[in-house]
């Protein structure tokens, strides 16, 4: 009989340290995923932010470069596509970040050749008002730059924390998934030169 | 490689002890780096908003922007409220490279700190100056244009220290009054009872004793109020808290020459 309570005893002591285990982990990595959501959303908010500049832009070049339609197209052109593209903030998967990357990627190079050719129209770099555009575009790409790299920072301690044990049980019991990161390629995604 | 993961070690450590002020590149002379330091801590005291100007001989690859804003956000530039730090980041002009500035304003100020005002600030204000060599009067100058449009968002007087002040003194006003009475009337009904000089040596004594007690007490006060802030004894300058913690978005504005 008194056997059997400390049997019982015991048992309950391993069952309410697992529950504790379990819910602690369960509640870290919900956390994580939220830093890592939160992270994601100034990431979104910013590469926005580019993208609202650009009609002001297009039509302020428009103005002093009108034969420059092709590569004022262009920007049109790989902004729409640019923000057709949406990922879902809950799954945050690498293919979905890729391809973000690789849309906006083609906005950042098109708005390159765009400020390229300024460079030919002396009026239009006189001009106040584009200044200002580009000023603004400058701090925008600065802040992309800032916003990928703290998503990268909360990514990577997300997934450590899916992956390491044991915490990795848990993740995959309540299926945890690893995010995306945001990678820098060579080329395609570099930002746009804004120097004169 | 991947320069989000190399942008923290390549900028500088956080100076210990906390500085507003970080010459790296050796451009301000010693009498030039006590104003300035001097011009931001009072500017952090009154308004809880912190400049810190860096100056750095090399931008290890990356953009001037770029660099500004990791430096905030490693350092914790502002407070952790408000995110209101700015850094000012100076890569002086050498023989063989041009010069490069940076502004990069903390979440907090981005609203009364807009890009355009910091490209501004920098094309007509600051760029002038260091063009001709002047990098004191720039910085000065780029630093109050700052602090104007800084100080009409976020302006919180940093209480701690002038507390002392106002109610010290008037305890201790209040105290000697009273003490001061009582030594008077206790003199006077000794000399009614007819004993000059003689008596009177006690009295004064305990008056001394507590004029010297006091500022003794006072003296106390002031090395302790002197070591919280870094010491003044040793040359440096001193009064600055410490970062906050503030965070940084990327916002603000660069320029070369």
């Amino acid at each position: 009989m008194k056997k059997g309570l400390i049997v019982l005893i015991a048992v309950a002591a391993v069952v309410l340290g697992l529950f504790f285990w379990v819910k602690n982990s369960y509640n870290s990595l919900v956390y994580g995923q939220e830093q890592v959501s939160a992270a994601w959303a100034q990431v979104e908010n910013v590469y926005q932010r580019r993208a609202d500049l650009i009609p002001n832009l297009v039509a302020t070049v428009k103005g002093y470069a009108e034969h420059e339609s092709e590569t004022l197209e262009s920007v049109i052109a790989a902004r729409s596509a640019a923000t057709r593209i949406t990922v879902d903030p809950e799954k945050l998967s690498s293919a979905e970040i890729e391809e973000y990357q690789a849309a906006q990627g083609e906005l950042g190079a098109a708005l390159g050749r765009l400020l390229m050719i300024t460079e030919n129209y002396p009026d239009l770099k006189a001009n106040q008002n584009f200044a200002d555009l580009q000023a603004q575009l400058e701090g925008t790409e600065n802040r992309i730059a800032t916003e990928r790299m703290k998503y990268n920072d909360a990514a990577r301690a997300y997934n450590t924390a899916v992956r390491s044990f044991p915490k990795n049980i848990i993740a995959s019991i309540f299926n945890f998934e690893t995010k995306g990161y945001f990678s820098a390629k060579e080329g395609a995604d570099t930002a746009p030169v804004v120097e004169f | 490689m991947l320069p989000a993961i190399c942008a923290s070690y390549a900028i500088p450590a956080r100076p210990e002890p906390a500085r507003l002020l970080n010459d790296y590149a050796g451009i301000f002379t010693p009498r030039e780096r006590m104003a300035i330091e001097r011009m931001l801590v009072e500017f952090d005291d009154s308004t809880s908003n912190q400049i810190a100007v860096v100056t750095v001989n090399d931008l290890e690859g990356y953009s001037a922007s770029a660099y500004a804003t990791q430096i905030g956000i490693e350092w914790g530039i502002g407070t952790g409220e408000e995110d209101n730090g700015i850094v000012l980041l100076i890569k002086p002009k050498t023989g063989s490279s041009n010069g490069d500035v940076a502004i990069s304003v903390g979440y907090g100020l981005e609203g009364a700190i807009p890009d355009v005002y910091c490209n501004r600030i920098i094309d007509r204000i600051i760029i002038p100056y260091f063009a001709s060599g002047d990098y004191f009067s720039g910085t000065v100058a780029g630093c109050s244009k700052l602090m104007d449009l800084a100080s009409g968002e976020i302006s919180v007087h940093r209480e701690d220290k002038s507390e002392f002040s106002l109610f010290g003194l008037l305890g201790l006003f209040i105290m000697f009054s009273i003490l001061f009475f009582i030594i008077l009337g206790r003199g006077n009904g000794d000399d009614k009872g007819g004993n000059n000089g003689g008596h009177g040596g006690p009295a004064d004594d305990i008056l001394k004793g507590i004029i010297i007690g006091s500022m003794l007490g006072g003296g106390r006060d002031r090395n302790g109020w002197g070591g919280h802030s870094g010491g003044y004894g040793g040359g440096d300058f001193g009064g600055f808290g410490g970062f906050g913690g503030g965070d940084f978005g990327g916002g603000g504005a660069s320029g070369r020459w």
